[in-house]
This record gives structure tokens, C-alpha cells and sequence, in this order.
């Protein structure tokens, strides 16, 4: 992945949506939205994955990332819920999202309690300086979430 | 006219870039953690497969190089070095590809990724060591000192930009774009690389990042192998060698 | 559709020594573009199509402990770590699937130690 063409292309999709927007009709202007595979805005994915429940922001996860991406295309993620890992109670689903790239959704992972530990870590693309959201499920159906921003700046040599 | 102010220019802007943007510790110690799971070990493992297949494996490259087993480590932490039977100062790469050439079986070229994956490999087998490039052991490997340092220095290029233009010890700590500009004997480069790039999603070699330097800084690009850059790598290898910074490969760059 | 080779992907278990009843950290790597459907290719100029793993599972001899949907949006050469509590001898196997229908699987034995 080329993290300037990657960024490239995403301003061209912001582009497109905002400025000819006018001069098209309706069906046009939501053709022209679609330009990733997948895209979807933040407040569609969290409605998906919440199904409109609440989503309290809360201390008990505890969300890793760089407060300034040294390359957009490869920005590290942890996310740690601080929760049992019973049988009865534990950590349902961690789902990683951004708040700003084309497609807001990055992973949902389905936990079960064999993991021991509500964790998961990856690596994610973000498209501009944004929030990245850690938002976890618990199995008694309540949700909750963590947001920072990571700062996203073309940087150094090539 | 343009030609001067140019590099002015340049050295202005990272000079006002400011430290805003450097990154900060944590962010370091974060990308620090991501070494431990680098796609690069997936190419260094498969380039360990490749030698064993095409080549016979360590047992033979010790053999090649008339060194045994166990000293092999040491040995390879020397390079680049001059192998008398080639009659040159020459990278691992290029002692891989006399290897095929010797057992008559398909060469690598030097810029292709599984030559990349088994450079990286050999040069693994040295990890935690020193790089041990001794410019006084013949007049070859001086030589080839010489004209790497002498390569490192000289401007080129329509912009008139040298590797030292952004490597000099004066303008170390500077940022550019975001970047702060490495000590490359401190970042220990020529102990880093072979690393995955992350800007180019894939394992590159000290000198194909040489390629893109060049490159970027519209300077003529110099072959992989060649007197120049196999020089360069001496060079800048023994800037780490002076800081002693250990061999740890494959590295993992921005 | 022409032939697929295998993909390189690796399975780390950490740390390297553990017993029954330890978490270990399961990592999965796996050289795969994870193309987003919106850059050109430089040499043709044309668009090239998204590619990208969808879907993940880790299992423990055969029974599965976590599933993940993963979207265009994870880093090429993508990285996934999880937790796993050790509970015996086994084989941990992560099978993935991509958009364009390709099926790989990897496995580790677990050996937890006392």
C-alpha cells in the first residue's frame, strides 16, 4: 500500500463528494459518494453494530494507538477491555472503527470466553488526522467505547 | 541560480518545521513494539527456506566462504568484504548469486525479492552482533571505503543534493516533513536493514533504500552491486559499527 | 480463475514458554495487499479492484474461539492479535477467506509446559 496514493485517492472521494454535489441530481450525488467497495459513515456502522443502543464512552477500555501515525497506512491499534472472561460475563465483540476514512469499520472480532482476556491488536490505514474507536460489547448486551485521535501527516523521505 | 537555492530552501524548511510534529516517546516505544510482529520475519524465514533449498543451506555458504559454521555469524557481520575468489568487495547478495552460478542453478537478480528475502536471512544469522568491517584489513576493502564515503558526499543530481545534504552530524534532530533526521550511525542503519518498509508494504534491502534516496532526491540511481553502492554500504555500515549498534535484522522503517 | 499459491503467513505464540491456564498472546500475520478498491496501478493506470480478507477464524482443534470480519481498511501484510487461555495440549489453526473467494489456513501446536 502507498500511503500517498492511498491518501491521494481518499482526498479525491472527499473531493468528489463535496464541491460538484450542486450541479447533480440526487441519484447522481449518492453514485458519486460510493467510490471505496465498502463505504460506510460512522454514525451507519455504529447504528449497525449497536443496533441504536447507547454506547457510553468508558474507562474499562483502554485503547492504544500513536498520537501521531509516522505512516497512514500501517497505524498500530491495541485494544484492552478491562472485564472478566466468564462463562456468564465476559467481553461479546471488540469492533475497531475510524471516524473519517471512506469505509469507517477496520475489524469486528466475535470473543468468546476462551480468550481469557479481552484484547485484540492490529494495524490500520487512515486516510486523514481522525479518531480511531475501540467499542466493545459485553454479554449482557451493553456497549462501550474509547476515541482518540491520531494525527496523520505525510511525512519523511519517500 | 536554482540550483543553489534549492538545497536552502530545503534545509529552511526543516529548520521551521518545528517540533510540533516530532513524534513523542510513546508514539517511539509503540512502533517499537510492532518489531515483534514484523512481515518481514515471514520473508526472512522463507529466504532461510530458499537457502536451504537452492544452496545446501548455511553448511554450504560456510564452505563457499572458506569459513566453518560457527565462525560464520562473525564472518557475515563483515560484510560487505573482499572475497578473493571474486576478486572484489562485494555484499552477501552478490556471494549468493556466485554461489547459484557455482551450482549452476538459477540466478537471482539482485534486485528481486527472493534475493532480498535471502540476503536478509543470511545477514539475520549475525543478529546481536557487531558489524565487524575492518577498512585497514587489505587495500580492496579501503578502496572501497574510500569511494563510498566519497559517493556519500558528493553532490549530485539536478538539485545538487548529496546523501550528506540531510545526514551531516550539523542538521541531525532537524525535522523533515514530520521526519526527525536520523544519526544513521546511532539509528544503527547499516545494522537494521535488510527491513520492512511499511511505506512500500515490503522487505527492502540497505541498498535498495540507497535506490530510493537517490531516487527521491532526483539524483542519477546508482545499480544495486555496483563499486558505488556495494562502497556506500561499507560506509554507512561502519557508522554504526562506530556507535555500536548491533546487527538486528530485518528491521522495521517507516 | 487461475491457480493460487499458498499465502506466506506466519502464527506467533507468545510468549514462547507457557503452561496450562496461562493467557498467551495468539499473533497472525500474512502477506496479502488488502487492495481498497480505489488506487490505479502505476504501470496500467487502471483501477485495481479491492482485495481484501473478510473474514477470520481461530480455532483450538477445530473449535472456534474467535471470529473476526475484517474490512479493506487493516494495513497490506496485515497483522491480528488476540488472547487465548492455554488449556491443554492442541493445534491452533486460523483460517481466513478474502473477497475474492480465496481460503487459506495456518497451524501451530500448542505445547504448554506443566
Amino acid at each position: 500500500m502507498k500511503r500517498r496514493n492511498f491518501i491521494k485517492s481518499m482526498v479525491a472521494v472527499s473531493a468528489v463528494v463535496a464541491t460538484p454535489m450542486v450541479l447533480m441530481g440526487k441519484e447522481e450525488a449518492a453514485k458519486a459518494k460510493r467510490k471505496g467497495p465498502n463505504d460506510l459513515t460512522y454514525a451507519a456502522a455504529v447504528e449497525a453494530i449497536t443496533g441504536g443502543k447507547e454506547v457510553k464512552d468508558s474507562q474499562k477500555v483502554k485503547l492504544t494507538v500513536p498520537e501521531i501515525a509516522e505512516n497512514g497506512a500501517v497505524v498500530p491499534v491495541k485494544v484492552e477491555i478491562d472485564h472478566p472472561m466468564e462463562e456468564s460475563n465476559y467481553v461479546k465483540a471488540i469492533h475497531v472503527l475510524s471516524t473519517k476514512n471512506g469505509n469507517v469499520r477496520c475489524v469486528d472480532v466475535m470473543l468468546t470466553p476462551a480468550n481469557g482476556k479481552g484484547y485484540f491488536a492490529t494495524r490500520i490505514k487512515l486516510s486523514t488526522t481522525q479518531e480511531v474507536v475501540g467499542l466493545a460489547e459485553l454479554s449482557d448486551g451493553t456497549f462501550i467505547k474509547a476515541a482518540k485521535s491520531v494525527k496523520v501527516t505525510i511525512g519523511g523521505c519517500g | 541560480m536554482k540550483r543553489v537555492i534549492l538545497p536552502v530552501v530545503l534545509l529552511l524548511t526543516m529548520a521551521t518545521a518545528g517540533e510540533q510534529f516530532a513524534m513523542s516517546d510513546a508514539d517511539r516505544a509503540m512502533y517499537k513494539e510492532m518489531l515483534e510482529n514484523n512481515p518481514a520475519d515471514i520473508y526472512v524465514e522463507e529466504g532461510g527456506e530458499l537457502l536451504e533449498e537452492q544452496l545446501g543451506g548455511e553448511a554450504a555458504l560456510a564452505k563457499f566462504l572458506g569459513v566453518s559454521e560457527k565462525e560464520l555469524p562473525k564472518y557475515i557481520a563483515g560484510f560487505p568484504r573482499y572475497i578473493k575468489k571474486l576478486g572484489n568487495v562485494v555484499g552477501i547478495d552478490q556471494v549468493l548469486q556466485a554461489m547459484q552460478v557455482e551450482q549452476g542453478k538459477e540466478k537471482y537478480k539482485l534486485k528481486s525479492e527472493k534475493m532480498f528475502s535471502m540476503l536478509a536471512y543470511v545477514k539475520s544469522l549475525a543478529n546481536d552482533e557487531q558489524i565487524a568491517i575492518d577498512i585497514n584489513a587489505d587495500k580492496y576493502i579501503k578502496a572501497s571505503y574510500d569511494l563510498g564515503k566519497k559517493t556519500f558526499e558528493t553532490a549530485r543530481g539536478g538539485r545538487g543534493l548529496s546523501c550528506l545534504s540531510c545526514h551531516s552530524k550539523d542538521i541531525v534532530g532537524m525535522v523533515l516533513r514530520t521526519q526527525p533526521l536520523p544519526d544513521l550511525g546511532e539509528a544503527g542503519a547499516g545494522a537494521t536493514w535488510p527491513a520492512y518498509r511499511m511505506t512500500k508494504s515490503s522487505l527492502r534491502t540497505l541498498q535498495r533504500r540507497f535506490q530510493g534516496c537517490m531516487k527521491n532526491a532526483l539524483l542519477k540511481v546508482i545499480p544495486i552491486g555496483s563499486k558505488e553502492m556495494v562502497g556506500l554500504e561499507v560506509y554507512v555500515s561502519t557508522l554504526a559499527q562506530d556507535k555500536k549498534q548491533p546487527i538486528a535484522i530485518p528491521g522495521l522503517k517507516r | 480463475m487461475a491457480e493460487k499459491e499458498a499465502r506466506k503467513s506466519m502464527i506467533k505464540i507468545k510468549p514462547k514458554k507457557y503452561k496450562v491456564g496461562d493467557i498467551v498472546k495468539v499473533d497472525f500475520i500474512v502477506i496479502h495487499p488488502m487492495e481498497t478498491g480505489l488506487l490505479k496501478d502505476k504501470k496500467t493506470g487502471k483501477i485495481k479492484p479491492a482485495h481484501y480478507i473478510d473474514n477470520i477464524t481461530f480455532s483450538f482443534d477445530g473449535k472456534p474461539f474467535t471470529t473476526m470480519k475484517v474490512w479493506e481498511t487493516v494495513s497490506t501484510n496485515p497483522y491480528f492479535s488476540v488472547n487465548y487461555k492455554v488449556t491443554g495440549k492442541g493445534k491452533i489453526t486460523v483460517d481466513y477467506t478474502d473477497n475474492t473467494g480465496e481460503k487459506n489456513s495456518k497451524s501451530k501446536k500448542l505445547k504448554p509446559k506443566g
